[in-house]
């Protein structure tokens, strides 16, 4: 039987793609340590999806966008997707939280992939984000590496394609003992750099806690109806009050000294760094990055400075 | 990464940036500076027996006891003459650095050549003058004409064009100090005490715009390029 790769662009509940016999592949995962210099850039993290599926770098059977409450960047890069070929999908979520919305929303993705053949995967996901709570619990106390934690969180947008072989890796992960000290919250989109979360750790910063990715394994439902009452609370995808209150209560819980702003060049999310500076009481540093690769020098010595600061508080 | 709780008595601060090297040690409390080319660090430190603390860009490629950020430092270093500092703007060869004190907040321009030491450089090149005669042609200019490019490589082209439009070399320069001082001042939050540092602290032309457009009182300390090289020895001891 052939299943279907269906790469998604951004959050799209996995639980559904699994449910109706897809395999999900977030195409951002290929990214961070990808070498390729996109020719028309405003985001590397759309420029290059988009050029690698034009021209079938990336293999998938089609593709779904999360364009509305998301990002105007995947958006048109999206629709040149389309252009080259590739059956795509767009998806919107609503900014108002609409449930009926999102309902109809999460029947019409189900109708384009084909209509629900496997409900009982939602289940098995729905342990397996039990799973990546207690992880991302652990790591908060400083069982597990925030590195180590941030590579498991950030799958679960796709599971890795394999419930089975993930919920093994998931498993395994090793506990260790480590200190906590200069706790911080990492917000915005997830740095396009693969080895930012060992960088930090390295100059003594612990990430305890990583926007994006508790949006991936936050979220779950029995069914549709469910499920599409809990995606309706997908932060990113709401207005900035609901997402900033949120971030009070995570912030909170997980007793944070600082929090990491980071922003994506040409992304605008970048104009959120104010409104997040000023209602988030807390010492903010905010780093942009472009390209992918490791991470730069001028971050290396933005994040020094920012622990050498945590210290003097 | 030695924790700051280590205290080192007797030694020296050694600042190797991206375009000087500074040393700075205390004599019977007195601070003793020097100042070489980066790639000539070593001059400063030959024959010395005593402990390095090092920053700037190149703090882990020297030998060192103990190293601190460039952004710690400065606060450590301006404190030292003025301790009620509100912000610290530092203008180095190749950055900016703009330190808010109170807030423990800093911000970095290290993207854009325009607002660092190295565009001033770029341009008494251009007039083939020395970096410190840019302040006195500054002081020479009747009128001040208007460059409003954001990049440091049109800025020199509308310089050029103002000179076929007839202002003087001496009203050119001052044109771009206004300029190089309107993008520094985006930067800086509303405060009080204001202190300025790094090498660009000495081009008193710059300083001088810098005033007239914040219309603010700008301190400068004794030696502001050697500032960073202070406040390393200082912060561990
Ligand atoms: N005597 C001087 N007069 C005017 N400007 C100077 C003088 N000396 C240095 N500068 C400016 O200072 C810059 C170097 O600043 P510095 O703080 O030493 O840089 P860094 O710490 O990055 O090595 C030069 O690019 C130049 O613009
Ligand atoms: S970083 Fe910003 S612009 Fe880029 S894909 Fe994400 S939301 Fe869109
Ligand atoms: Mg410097």
């Amino acid at each position: 039987m052939h299943v279907s790769k269906i790469g998604i662009t951004a959050l799209v509940p996995p639980e559904l793609i699994f449910a109706c016999g897809g395999e999900p592949v977030d195409v951002n995962n290929v990214i961070p340590l990808s070498k390729k210099y996109p020719r028309n850039k405003l985001c590397a993290w759309t420029a290059i999806w988009k050029e690698m599926l034009v021209e079938r770098e990336l293999s998938v059977d089609s593709l779904i966008v999360v364009a509305g409450g998301d990002c105007h960047n995947a958006l048109v890069d999206g629709q040149k997707v389309a252009m080259s070929g590739i059956p795509t999908h767009f998806f919107f979520y609503p900014f108002d939280g609409d449930p009926e919305y999102m309902e109809s929303q999460l029947h019409r993705l189900s109708e384009f992939l084909g209509g629900l053949e496997f409900p009982e995967k939602i289940k098995q996901i729905n342990d397996l984000k039990k799973l990546g709570q207690q992880i991302d619990i652990k790591r908060s106390r400083g069982r597990i590496t925030s590195g180590e934690a941030f590579s498991i969180l950030i799958s679960f947008s796709d599971l890795r394609g394999d419930l089975n072989e993930f919920q093994k890796i998931a498993a395994s992960i090793k506990e260790h003992n480590i200190e906590t000290t200069n706790r911080v919250a990492l917000i915005g989109v997830p740095p396009i750099f693969y080895d930012f979360h060992d960088v930090a750790r390295s100059l003594g910063l612990h990430i305890v806690f990583d926007e994006l990715p508790y949006e991936f394994i936050r979220h779950q439902g029995a069914d549709i109806r469910e499920i599409a009452r809990d995606y309706c609370e997908y932060t990113f995808a709401r207005p900035l009050d609901f997402r900033i209150s949120f971030l009070q209560k995570e912030l909170e819980k997980r007793k944070v000294d600082g929090i990491i702003h980071y922003t994506q060049f040409a992304c605008h999310h970048m104009l959120e760094d104010e409104i997040i500076r000023s209602r988030l009481d807390y010492p903010v540093l905010t780093i942009q990055g472009d390209l992918p690769g490791n991470t730069p020098q001028q971050i290396k010595l933005r994040l020094e400075a920012f622990r050498e600061m945590l210290e003097r508080l | 990464m030695i924790a700051r709780q280590k205290r080192i008595s007797g030694g020296i601060g050694l600042d190797v940036g991206s375009t000087t090297a500074k040393m700075v040690r205390i004599e019977d409390g007195e601070v003793k500076s020097r100042i070489t080319g980066t790639h000539n660090w070593k001059e400063l430190v030959n024959g010395i027996k005593a402990d390095i603390i090092s920053t700037g860009y190149f703090r882990n490629s020297v030998p060192h006891k103990a190293s601190v950020t460039e952004i710690t430092a400065a606060i450590y270093g301006v404190r030292h003459y003025f301790p009620e500092v509100d912000v610290i703007v530092d203008i180095g060869g190749q950055d900016t650095k703009v330190i808010d004190v109170r807030k423990n907040n800093f911000l970095i321009n290290d993207k854009c050549s325009s607002g660092t030491g190295a565009f001033l450089e770029f341009a008494a090149n251009y007039f083939s003058i020395g970096l410190d005669e840019l302040g006195l042609f500054h002081r020479r200019a009747e009128r001040i004409p208007d460059i409003n490019n954001t990049c440091g490589v049109f800025a020199i082209s509308e310089m050029i064009s103002q000179l076929v439009a007839g202002y003087s070399k001496e009203e050119v320069v001052a044109g771009m100090h206004y300029a190089f001082a309107r993008r520094i001042s985006f930067m800086i939050p509303e405060a009080e005490t204001i202190v300025l540092i790094g090498g660009a602290a000495k081009n008193e032309g710059m300083v001088m715009a810098l005033k007239d457009i914040l219309k603010k009182k700008i301190l400068i300390p004794g030696e502001p390029q050697a500032i960073n090289a202070l406040g390393a020895l200082k912060y561990f001891s």
